[in-house]
Protein backbone atom coordinates (compact mmCIF):
# COMPACT_ATOMS: atom_id res chain seq x y z
CA UNK A 1 0.00 0.00 0.00
CA UNK A 2 1.49 3.26 -1.11
CA UNK A 3 -0.76 5.64 0.81
CA UNK A 4 -1.87 4.84 4.30
CA UNK A 5 -5.54 4.90 5.23
CA UNK A 6 -6.71 8.08 7.00
CA UNK A 7 -7.92 6.17 10.07
CA UNK A 8 -4.85 4.10 10.77
CA UNK A 9 -5.03 3.33 14.48
CA UNK A 10 -7.09 0.68 16.21
CA UNK A 11 -7.97 2.64 19.30
CA UNK A 12 -11.12 4.75 19.23
CA UNK A 13 -10.33 8.27 18.05
CA UNK A 14 -13.15 9.91 20.00
CA UNK A 15 -11.96 8.37 23.26
CA UNK A 16 -8.37 9.25 22.32
CA UNK A 17 -9.36 12.90 22.30
CA UNK A 18 -10.42 12.86 25.95
CA UNK A 19 -8.06 13.76 28.77
CA UNK A 20 -6.41 10.73 30.32
CA UNK A 21 -8.57 11.12 33.40
CA UNK A 22 -11.84 11.34 31.44
CA UNK A 23 -10.87 8.47 29.18
CA UNK A 24 -10.15 6.23 32.16
CA UNK A 25 -13.53 7.10 33.64
CA UNK A 26 -15.38 6.31 30.42
CA UNK A 27 -13.49 3.07 29.89
CA UNK A 28 -14.33 1.99 33.42
CA UNK A 29 -17.99 2.15 32.34
CA UNK A 30 -17.32 0.19 29.16
CA UNK A 31 -16.87 -3.47 28.45
CA UNK A 32 -14.86 -4.91 25.57
CA UNK A 33 -17.01 -6.63 22.96
CA UNK A 34 -16.37 -8.61 19.81
CA UNK A 35 -18.82 -7.70 17.11
CA UNK A 36 -19.51 -10.24 14.38
CA UNK A 37 -19.88 -9.46 10.69
CA UNK A 38 -23.59 -9.12 9.74
CA UNK A 39 -24.72 -8.89 13.37
CA UNK A 40 -27.76 -6.61 13.61
CA UNK A 41 -27.47 -4.23 16.57
CA UNK A 42 -30.86 -2.63 15.98
CA UNK A 43 -33.78 -2.55 13.59
CA UNK A 44 -35.77 0.65 13.05
CA UNK A 45 -38.01 1.14 16.07
CA UNK A 46 -35.95 -1.08 18.39
CA UNK A 47 -35.04 0.06 21.88
CA UNK A 48 -31.32 0.83 22.18
CA UNK A 49 -29.64 -0.47 25.29
CA UNK A 50 -26.02 0.14 24.40
CA UNK A 51 -23.75 2.52 22.55
CA UNK A 52 -20.48 1.35 21.02
CA UNK A 53 -17.09 2.96 20.50
CA UNK A 54 -15.68 0.78 17.72
CA UNK A 55 -11.97 0.02 17.84
CA UNK A 56 -11.48 -2.68 15.22
CA UNK A 57 -15.10 -3.14 14.11
CA UNK A 58 -17.32 -0.83 12.08
CA UNK A 59 -21.05 -0.39 11.93
CA UNK A 60 -23.26 0.60 9.03
CA UNK A 61 -26.44 2.66 9.52
CA UNK A 62 -29.09 1.84 6.95
CA UNK A 63 -32.49 3.28 6.14
CA UNK A 64 -34.65 0.46 4.71
CA UNK A 65 -36.37 1.14 1.37
CA UNK A 66 -39.03 -1.58 1.25
CA UNK A 67 -37.88 -5.09 2.14
CA UNK A 68 -35.41 -5.67 -0.68
CA UNK A 69 -33.28 -2.60 -0.52
CA UNK A 70 -31.78 -0.04 1.82
CA UNK A 71 -29.57 2.99 1.77
CA UNK A 72 -26.48 3.34 3.90
CA UNK A 73 -26.52 6.85 5.36
CA UNK A 74 -23.59 6.62 7.76
CA UNK A 75 -20.69 4.36 8.64
CA UNK A 76 -19.12 4.36 12.09
CA UNK A 77 -15.69 2.90 12.73
CA UNK A 78 -12.96 3.78 15.19
CA UNK A 79 -13.16 7.42 14.08
CA UNK A 80 -16.64 7.57 15.56
CA UNK A 81 -19.32 6.10 17.69
CA UNK A 82 -22.57 4.16 17.35
CA UNK A 83 -25.41 5.47 19.50
CA UNK A 84 -26.20 9.00 18.30
CA UNK A 85 -29.88 8.73 19.39
CA UNK A 86 -28.78 7.79 22.92
CA UNK A 87 -26.44 10.76 23.01
CA UNK A 88 -29.41 12.92 21.99
CA UNK A 89 -31.60 11.52 24.76
CA UNK A 90 -33.61 9.11 22.59
CA UNK A 91 -33.67 5.37 23.28
CA UNK A 92 -35.20 4.17 20.01
CA UNK A 93 -33.18 3.49 16.86
CA UNK A 94 -34.54 5.14 13.71
CA UNK A 95 -32.31 3.01 11.45
CA UNK A 96 -30.99 -0.49 10.96
CA UNK A 97 -27.54 -0.87 12.51
CA UNK A 98 -25.51 -3.62 10.96
CA UNK A 99 -21.98 -4.73 11.80
CA UNK A 100 -20.14 -4.32 8.54
CA UNK A 101 -16.68 -5.24 9.77
CA UNK A 102 -16.15 -7.71 12.59
CA UNK A 103 -13.81 -6.70 15.35
CA UNK A 104 -13.62 -5.11 18.74
CA UNK A 105 -15.60 -2.27 20.29
CA UNK A 106 -16.09 -0.68 23.70
CA UNK A 107 -19.70 -1.08 24.75
CA UNK A 108 -21.41 1.24 27.23
CA UNK A 109 -24.96 1.02 28.56
CA UNK A 110 -27.44 3.78 27.76
CA UNK A 111 -27.73 4.79 31.41
CA UNK A 112 -23.96 4.98 31.93
CA UNK A 113 -23.45 6.91 28.72
CA UNK A 114 -26.06 9.43 29.84
CA UNK A 115 -24.42 9.74 33.23
CA UNK A 116 -20.89 10.13 31.90
CA UNK A 117 -21.98 12.66 29.28
CA UNK A 118 -23.61 14.74 31.99
CA UNK A 119 -20.50 14.53 34.18
CA UNK A 120 -17.78 14.95 31.61
CA UNK A 121 -18.09 18.07 29.42
CA UNK A 122 -15.15 16.78 27.37
CA UNK A 123 -17.12 13.67 26.40
CA UNK A 124 -20.24 15.69 25.62
CA UNK A 125 -18.22 18.04 23.40
CA UNK A 126 -16.50 15.19 21.60
CA UNK A 127 -19.73 13.33 20.88
CA UNK A 128 -21.53 16.53 19.81
CA UNK A 129 -18.80 17.17 17.28
CA UNK A 130 -19.17 13.64 16.01
CA UNK A 131 -22.95 14.12 15.69
CA UNK A 132 -22.17 17.15 13.52
CA UNK A 133 -19.95 14.87 11.39
CA UNK A 134 -22.79 12.33 11.07
CA UNK A 135 -25.22 15.04 9.96
CA UNK A 136 -22.73 16.22 7.37
CA UNK A 137 -22.32 12.63 6.20
CA UNK A 138 -26.08 12.13 5.85
CA UNK A 139 -26.42 15.40 3.92
CA UNK A 140 -23.50 14.48 1.65
CA UNK A 141 -25.01 11.04 1.06
CA UNK A 142 -28.37 12.50 0.01
CA UNK A 143 -26.70 14.45 -2.78
CA UNK A 144 -24.35 11.61 -3.62
CA UNK A 145 -27.01 8.93 -4.04
CA UNK A 146 -29.01 11.19 -6.26
CA UNK A 147 -26.42 12.65 -8.55
CA UNK A 148 -23.32 10.47 -8.62
CA UNK A 149 -22.71 7.45 -10.80
CA UNK A 150 -22.73 3.98 -9.27
CA UNK A 151 -19.05 3.58 -10.13
CA UNK A 152 -18.14 6.74 -8.18
CA UNK A 153 -20.34 5.73 -5.27
CA UNK A 154 -18.86 2.23 -5.18
CA UNK A 155 -15.33 3.69 -5.13
CA UNK A 156 -16.34 6.03 -2.30
CA UNK A 157 -17.87 3.20 -0.32
CA UNK A 158 -14.83 0.93 -0.76
CA UNK A 159 -12.51 3.70 0.46
CA UNK A 160 -14.71 4.51 3.47
CA UNK A 161 -14.88 0.86 4.36
CA UNK A 162 -11.18 0.13 3.88
CA UNK A 163 -10.36 3.12 6.11
CA UNK A 164 -12.44 1.65 8.91
CA UNK A 165 -11.21 -1.90 8.33
CA UNK A 166 -7.60 -0.62 8.53
CA UNK A 167 -6.71 -2.74 5.55
CA UNK A 168 -7.29 -2.65 1.78
CA UNK A 169 -9.30 -5.87 1.71
CA UNK A 170 -13.10 -5.74 1.94
CA UNK A 171 -15.12 -8.96 2.07
CA UNK A 172 -18.43 -8.17 0.39
CA UNK A 173 -20.84 -9.68 -2.14
CA UNK A 174 -22.38 -7.81 -5.06
CA UNK A 175 -25.83 -8.55 -3.65
CA UNK A 176 -25.01 -6.88 -0.41
CA UNK A 177 -23.36 -3.89 -2.09
CA UNK A 178 -26.48 -3.46 -4.21
CA UNK A 179 -28.67 -3.67 -1.09
CA UNK A 180 -26.67 -1.04 0.75
CA UNK A 181 -26.20 1.40 -2.09
CA UNK A 182 -29.88 1.03 -3.04
CA UNK A 183 -29.17 0.00 -6.65
CA UNK A 184 -29.73 -3.08 -8.81
CA UNK A 185 -27.20 -5.88 -8.58
CA UNK A 186 -26.32 -5.67 -12.25
CA UNK A 187 -25.35 -2.03 -11.75
CA UNK A 188 -22.85 -3.03 -9.06
CA UNK A 189 -21.41 -5.81 -11.19
CA UNK A 190 -20.84 -3.39 -14.08
CA UNK A 191 -19.27 -0.78 -11.82
CA UNK A 192 -16.98 -3.33 -10.13
CA UNK A 193 -15.88 -4.68 -13.50
CA UNK A 194 -15.11 -1.16 -14.70
CA UNK A 195 -13.00 -0.40 -11.61
CA UNK A 196 -11.26 -3.75 -12.03
CA UNK A 197 -10.55 -3.13 -15.71
CA UNK A 198 -8.87 0.15 -14.74
CA UNK A 199 -6.60 -1.76 -12.37
CA UNK A 200 -7.98 -0.07 -9.24
CA UNK A 201 -9.49 -3.09 -7.49
CA UNK A 202 -9.38 -6.86 -7.75
CA UNK A 203 -12.54 -8.82 -7.07
CA UNK A 204 -12.49 -12.52 -6.36
CA UNK A 205 -14.99 -14.75 -4.61
CA UNK A 206 -16.66 -12.16 -2.41
CA UNK A 207 -13.51 -10.21 -1.55
CA UNK A 208 -12.61 -6.81 -2.97
CA UNK A 209 -8.94 -5.82 -2.74
CA UNK A 210 -7.93 -2.22 -3.34
CA UNK A 211 -4.96 -2.40 -5.68
CA UNK A 212 -4.43 1.27 -6.46
CA UNK A 213 -5.65 3.47 -3.63
CA UNK A 214 -4.74 6.81 -5.21
CA UNK A 215 -6.45 5.78 -8.43
CA UNK A 216 -9.55 4.70 -6.53
CA UNK A 217 -9.64 8.07 -4.75
CA UNK A 218 -9.63 9.76 -8.15
CA UNK A 219 -12.41 7.45 -9.34
CA UNK A 220 -14.57 8.21 -6.29
CA UNK A 221 -16.94 11.17 -6.20
CA UNK A 222 -15.72 14.22 -4.22
CA UNK A 223 -17.93 13.03 -1.32
CA UNK A 224 -15.16 10.78 0.00
CA UNK A 225 -12.71 13.66 0.29
CA UNK A 226 -15.36 16.03 1.64
CA UNK A 227 -16.32 13.58 4.38
CA UNK A 228 -12.71 13.43 5.53
CA UNK A 229 -12.39 17.21 5.38
CA UNK A 230 -15.60 17.61 7.42
CA UNK A 231 -14.23 15.28 10.06
CA UNK A 232 -10.95 17.17 10.32
CA UNK A 233 -12.79 20.49 10.49
CA UNK A 234 -15.12 19.31 13.24
CA UNK A 235 -12.22 18.13 15.40
CA UNK A 236 -9.53 20.67 14.63
CA UNK B 1 -44.96 40.26 15.45
CA UNK B 2 -45.80 36.75 16.64
CA UNK B 3 -45.04 35.76 20.20
CA UNK B 4 -42.11 33.53 21.11
CA UNK B 5 -44.65 30.84 21.93
CA UNK B 6 -45.33 30.46 18.23
CA UNK B 7 -42.13 28.51 17.90
CA UNK B 8 -42.80 25.14 19.51
CA UNK B 9 -39.25 24.65 20.78
CA UNK B 10 -39.41 27.96 22.62
CA UNK B 11 -42.94 27.20 23.70
CA UNK B 12 -41.78 23.95 25.30
CA UNK B 13 -39.40 25.86 27.60
CA UNK B 14 -40.41 26.58 31.15
CA UNK B 15 -41.55 30.10 32.06
CA UNK B 16 -38.27 30.64 33.87
CA UNK B 17 -36.12 29.71 30.89
CA UNK B 18 -38.24 31.70 28.50
CA UNK B 19 -37.97 34.69 30.79
CA UNK B 20 -34.19 34.40 30.69
CA UNK B 21 -34.08 34.06 26.90
CA UNK B 22 -36.81 36.47 25.91
CA UNK B 23 -34.82 39.73 26.16
CA UNK B 24 -32.17 38.18 23.94
CA UNK B 25 -34.53 36.88 21.26
CA UNK B 26 -34.52 39.29 18.36
CA UNK B 27 -37.59 39.27 16.10
CA UNK B 28 -36.73 39.33 12.42
CA UNK B 29 -38.66 39.25 9.14
CA UNK B 30 -37.30 36.97 6.45
CA UNK B 31 -38.10 37.38 2.76
CA UNK B 32 -38.73 34.47 0.40
CA UNK B 33 -35.57 33.08 -1.18
CA UNK B 34 -33.36 34.99 1.26
CA UNK B 35 -30.22 33.02 2.08
CA UNK B 36 -29.71 32.71 5.84
CA UNK B 37 -26.54 30.64 5.67
CA UNK B 38 -24.14 29.60 2.97
CA UNK B 39 -22.63 26.14 3.36
CA UNK B 40 -19.20 26.20 4.94
CA UNK B 41 -19.52 29.76 6.27
CA UNK B 42 -19.33 30.54 9.97
CA UNK B 43 -22.68 30.87 11.72
CA UNK B 44 -23.50 33.95 13.75
CA UNK B 45 -27.08 33.26 14.81
CA UNK B 46 -29.56 30.47 15.22
CA UNK B 47 -33.11 31.12 14.01
CA UNK B 48 -36.34 29.94 15.57
CA UNK B 49 -38.99 30.27 12.82
CA UNK B 50 -42.46 31.31 13.89
CA UNK B 51 -44.30 31.96 10.62
CA UNK B 52 -41.53 31.50 8.03
CA UNK B 53 -40.32 28.19 6.60
CA UNK B 54 -36.67 27.51 5.82
CA UNK B 55 -35.21 24.91 3.46
CA UNK B 56 -31.90 23.28 4.29
CA UNK B 57 -30.23 22.53 0.97
CA UNK B 58 -27.27 20.37 0.13
CA UNK B 59 -24.99 21.41 -2.67
CA UNK B 60 -22.54 19.32 -4.64
CA UNK B 61 -19.32 20.60 -6.18
CA UNK B 62 -20.88 20.63 -9.65
CA UNK B 63 -23.65 22.94 -8.45
CA UNK B 64 -26.45 20.37 -8.16
CA UNK B 65 -28.57 21.14 -5.18
CA UNK B 66 -31.78 20.04 -3.47
CA UNK B 67 -33.59 20.27 -0.17
CA UNK B 68 -32.45 17.89 2.57
CA UNK B 69 -34.84 19.09 5.29
CA UNK B 70 -37.42 21.76 6.00
CA UNK B 71 -37.57 23.76 9.22
CA UNK B 72 -40.59 25.70 10.43
CA UNK B 73 -42.10 26.58 13.78
CA UNK B 74 -41.27 23.09 15.14
CA UNK B 75 -37.53 23.70 14.99
CA UNK B 76 -34.41 25.79 14.85
CA UNK B 77 -32.05 26.64 11.99
CA UNK B 78 -28.32 26.44 12.67
CA UNK B 79 -27.91 23.42 14.92
CA UNK B 80 -24.27 23.06 13.80
CA UNK B 81 -23.49 26.10 15.90
CA UNK B 82 -24.02 24.39 19.23
CA UNK B 83 -22.85 20.99 18.02
CA UNK B 84 -19.34 22.31 17.69
CA UNK B 85 -19.46 22.53 13.90
CA UNK B 86 -19.04 26.34 13.68
CA UNK B 87 -20.03 26.20 10.02
CA UNK B 88 -22.93 24.34 8.48
CA UNK B 89 -22.74 21.58 5.87
CA UNK B 90 -25.95 22.82 4.25
CA UNK B 91 -27.29 26.07 2.87
CA UNK B 92 -30.38 27.60 4.52
CA UNK B 93 -32.82 29.40 2.23
CA UNK B 94 -36.16 30.96 3.17
CA UNK B 95 -38.86 28.96 1.44
CA UNK B 96 -41.91 30.87 2.64
CA UNK B 97 -41.53 34.45 3.84
CA UNK B 98 -42.40 35.16 7.43
CA UNK B 99 -41.04 35.83 10.87
CA UNK B 100 -38.50 34.22 13.13
CA UNK B 101 -36.58 34.90 16.32
CA UNK B 102 -32.84 34.87 16.20
CA UNK B 103 -30.36 34.37 18.98
CA UNK B 104 -26.62 35.17 18.76
CA UNK B 105 -24.30 32.15 18.61
CA UNK B 106 -22.51 32.67 21.93
CA UNK B 107 -25.88 32.85 23.74
CA UNK B 108 -27.19 29.59 22.34
CA UNK B 109 -23.82 28.00 23.13
CA UNK B 110 -24.13 29.21 26.70
CA UNK B 111 -27.67 27.82 27.00
CA UNK B 112 -26.67 24.54 25.42
CA UNK B 113 -23.63 23.95 27.62
CA UNK B 114 -25.67 24.85 30.70
CA UNK B 115 -27.31 21.45 30.15
CA UNK B 116 -30.80 20.94 31.48
CA UNK B 117 -34.08 21.42 29.61
CA UNK B 118 -32.79 23.70 26.82
CA UNK B 119 -30.10 21.20 25.88
CA UNK B 120 -32.56 18.33 26.18
CA UNK B 121 -35.03 19.97 23.75
CA UNK B 122 -32.34 20.92 21.25
CA UNK B 123 -30.88 17.40 21.28
CA UNK B 124 -34.27 15.81 20.65
CA UNK B 125 -34.81 18.23 17.79
CA UNK B 126 -31.46 17.22 16.27
CA UNK B 127 -32.49 13.56 16.29
CA UNK B 128 -35.71 14.43 14.47
CA UNK B 129 -33.68 16.46 11.95
CA UNK B 130 -31.24 13.60 11.30
CA UNK B 131 -34.14 11.19 10.71
CA UNK B 132 -35.77 13.72 8.40
CA UNK B 133 -32.52 14.10 6.43
CA UNK B 134 -31.91 10.36 6.13
CA UNK B 135 -35.46 9.85 4.84
CA UNK B 136 -35.01 12.63 2.27
CA UNK B 137 -31.87 10.85 1.04
CA UNK B 138 -33.95 7.70 0.51
CA UNK B 139 -36.80 9.64 -1.10
CA UNK B 140 -34.45 11.41 -3.53
CA UNK B 141 -33.07 8.09 -4.64
CA UNK B 142 -36.28 6.15 -4.77
CA UNK B 143 -39.38 8.17 -5.55
CA UNK B 144 -40.87 9.87 -8.61
CA UNK B 145 -41.26 13.66 -8.81
CA UNK B 146 -45.05 13.27 -8.44
CA UNK B 147 -44.69 11.61 -5.05
CA UNK B 148 -41.90 13.91 -3.92
CA UNK B 149 -44.03 16.95 -4.71
CA UNK B 150 -46.86 15.55 -2.55
CA UNK B 151 -44.45 14.84 0.32
CA UNK B 152 -43.00 18.32 0.04
CA UNK B 153 -46.42 20.04 -0.07
CA UNK B 154 -47.49 18.13 3.06
CA UNK B 155 -44.33 18.95 5.00
CA UNK B 156 -44.79 22.61 4.04
CA UNK B 157 -48.50 22.66 4.94
CA UNK B 158 -47.71 21.24 8.38
CA UNK B 159 -45.63 24.33 9.04
CA UNK B 160 -48.17 26.86 7.79
CA UNK B 161 -51.34 28.14 9.40
CA UNK B 162 -53.44 28.06 6.24
CA UNK B 163 -53.76 25.77 3.23
CA UNK B 164 -52.15 28.15 0.76
CA UNK B 165 -48.50 28.12 -0.26
CA UNK B 166 -46.99 31.14 -2.05
CA UNK B 167 -44.39 29.62 -4.31
CA UNK B 168 -43.48 29.56 -7.99
CA UNK B 169 -42.93 26.30 -9.82
CA UNK B 170 -39.34 27.37 -10.58
CA UNK B 171 -38.65 27.66 -6.89
CA UNK B 172 -40.24 24.29 -6.11
CA UNK B 173 -38.15 22.73 -8.89
CA UNK B 174 -34.96 24.18 -7.41
CA UNK B 175 -35.93 22.89 -3.96
CA UNK B 176 -36.66 19.38 -5.22
CA UNK B 177 -33.60 19.47 -7.47
CA UNK B 178 -35.60 18.59 -10.58
CA UNK B 179 -36.42 20.33 -13.87
CA UNK B 180 -39.26 22.85 -13.86
CA UNK B 181 -41.15 20.80 -16.49
CA UNK B 182 -41.23 17.90 -14.04
CA UNK B 183 -42.91 20.07 -11.39
CA UNK B 184 -45.32 21.59 -13.91
CA UNK B 185 -46.38 18.14 -15.04
CA UNK B 186 -46.74 16.79 -11.49
CA UNK B 187 -48.67 19.87 -10.33
CA UNK B 188 -50.88 19.63 -13.45
CA UNK B 189 -51.86 16.07 -12.49
CA UNK B 190 -52.67 17.11 -8.93
CA UNK B 191 -54.76 20.02 -10.19
CA UNK B 192 -56.67 17.79 -12.60
CA UNK B 193 -57.39 15.35 -9.78
CA UNK B 194 -58.85 18.19 -7.72
CA UNK B 195 -56.15 17.95 -5.05
CA UNK B 196 -54.67 21.42 -5.51
CA UNK B 197 -55.51 24.64 -7.29
CA UNK B 198 -52.56 26.50 -8.75
CA UNK B 199 -52.50 30.05 -10.03
CA UNK B 200 -49.90 32.78 -10.28
CA UNK B 201 -47.44 31.45 -7.72
CA UNK B 202 -50.13 30.36 -5.25
CA UNK B 203 -50.83 26.73 -4.48
CA UNK B 204 -54.03 26.04 -2.61
CA UNK B 205 -54.49 22.54 -1.22
CA UNK B 206 -58.12 21.47 -1.66
CA UNK B 207 -58.00 17.82 -0.65
CA UNK B 208 -55.42 17.03 1.99
CA UNK B 209 -56.40 13.36 2.58
CA UNK B 210 -55.97 12.68 -1.13
CA UNK B 211 -52.61 14.46 -1.12
CA UNK B 212 -51.50 12.16 1.69
CA UNK B 213 -52.67 9.12 -0.25
CA UNK B 214 -50.67 10.20 -3.30
CA UNK B 215 -47.47 10.92 -1.36
CA UNK B 216 -44.71 8.37 -0.85
CA UNK B 217 -44.42 6.86 2.65
CA UNK B 218 -41.59 9.31 3.43
CA UNK B 219 -44.07 11.92 4.64
CA UNK B 220 -45.60 9.50 7.15
CA UNK B 221 -42.18 8.34 8.36
CA UNK B 222 -41.02 11.90 9.01
CA UNK B 223 -44.34 12.97 10.55
CA UNK B 224 -44.45 10.01 12.93
CA UNK B 225 -40.85 10.50 14.01
CA UNK B 226 -41.49 14.20 14.61
CA UNK B 227 -44.55 13.32 16.67
CA UNK B 228 -42.59 10.78 18.71
CA UNK B 229 -39.50 12.92 19.24
CA UNK B 230 -41.18 16.30 19.64
CA UNK B 231 -44.42 15.41 21.43
CA UNK B 232 -45.04 19.04 22.32
CA UNK B 233 -45.61 20.02 18.67
CA UNK B 234 -49.39 20.13 18.11
CA UNK B 235 -50.59 17.56 15.53
CA UNK B 236 -52.15 18.62 12.23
Amino acid sequence: MAASAPFASVSNRLLDRLSREDRTRVLESCEAQDLEFSQVLAQPGDAMEFAYFPTGSFISLLVPMGSQSALEVSLAGNEGFYGVPLALGIAISPVQALVQGSGTAWRISAARLRREMARLPGLRDCIDRYIHVVMSQVIQTAGCTRYHLIEQRLARWLLMTADRAHRPVVPITHEFLAYMLGVRRVGITEAALALQARGLIAYTRGVVTIVDRRGLERAACPCYRLDLANYELAFQ
Amino acid sequence: MPSAQQNHLLEALSAEELLRLRPRLEPIVLAAEEVIYEAGRPLEYVYFPTTCIVSLMYGLEDGSSAEIAVVGNEGVVGVSLFMGGASTPSRAVVQCAGEAYRLPGPLIMEEFTRGGPVQHLLLRYIQSLITHMAQTAVCNRRHAVDQQLCRWLLLTLDRLTDMEIAMTQEHIASILGVRREGVTEAAGKLQKAGVIAYRRGQIKVLDRPKLEALSCECYEVVRKETERLLPWVPPH
